[in-house]
């Protein structure tokens, strides 16, 4: 069976292009993230992450140390 | 541990194409999709990048979707009559048999997806169709013609009363249903018009 733990989802409030820029660095760099997205188009600002190593209080951390709303996605 | 539901996918693509046809791209969000499939908003982000990248498999698998359906039976080496009744048959079982395809396909007309849609559909039919065009106009059996002039006498009748049937009205709100012995009817006239 696939195992689709390695995708953490959040809901957020990185509402524009200018939010998602200011948490690119962050994310960009950190060695654990494989990629990463917004859905800047739907109501719910998505956090799509794909990482093996972090778990989601680790996201969270890292997101709301840069100013945004950032909760798991169940 | 999450895992993939075939099952779940194709409810997420079915109900998609409802809310779509229903209320258009504009109002359509993934918590809609999410709350009218009864699954969390989480499992359609599993399967789907973002919203864009359900939008956009959507249209193309509705591209091949119809392209297959619109090709089925059909051999562009026959006569005009015989290809152009399997055309009516296959466009007119197809949208008959899924009347919610009929109005996401009319919302997709004047969306942004329109174009990758279109181009999914033409990468499988483009070919067969414009053979048939050019082997009925080759042997003389219609005269040569714009497309658009052809298409709008060849296929509009179709689309009309598969539209006043699928809305359940025809002209002024009056009641209609359509059957097998009308689209016949509107063939043959359609027929007699374009035969030299």
């Amino acid at each position: 069976m696939e195992n689709f733990d390695h995708i953490l989802l959040f809901k957020t409030d990185i509402r524009s292009e200018e939010d998602k820029q200011v948490l690119q660095p962050v994310l960009d760099k950190n060695k654990n993230i494989e990629q990463w997205n917004v859905d800047l188009d739907d109501e719910d600002y998505v956090l799509r992450i794909i990482s093996y190593k972090l778990r989601h209080e680790q996201v969270i951390e890292l997101v709301q140390h840069q100013g945004y709303m950032c909760t798991e996605l169940k | 541990m999450r895992a993939r539901d075939i099952d779940k996918e194709n409810l997420v693509k079915q109900k998609a194409i409802e809310i779509i046809g229903k209320g258009g791209f504009e109002s359509f969000s993934v918590n809609k999709l999410a709350k009218a499939c009864g699954i969390s908003v989480a499992t359609i982000y599993i399967y789907y990048k973002d919203k864009h990248d359900l939008l956009s498999q959507l249209a193309t698998e509705h591209g091949h979707l119809m392209g297959q359906s619109m090709l089925h039976n059909f051999d562009p080496e026959t006569s005009f009559e015989v290809g152009l009744r399997q055309q009516w048959e296959n466009r007119y079982r197809y949208m008959i048999d899924n009347p919610t395809i009929s109005l996401f396909y009319e919302q997709l007309r004047t969306s942004p997806y329109q174009e990758q849609f279109l181009a999914t559909f033409k990468a499988d039919a483009y070919e067969p169709f414009t053979k048939f065009s050019e082997n009925i106009v080759a042997r003389g059996e219609i005269m040569a013609m714009p497309l658009e002039v052809y298409w709008s006498v060849a296929f509009a009748p179709l689309y009309a009363l598969v539209k006043f049937n699928n809305e359940g009205e025809s002209i002024g709100g009056k009641p209609f249903k359509m059957n097998d012995k009308m689209l016949w009817q509107a063939f043959d006239l359609v027929v007699k018009g374009l035969k030299k």
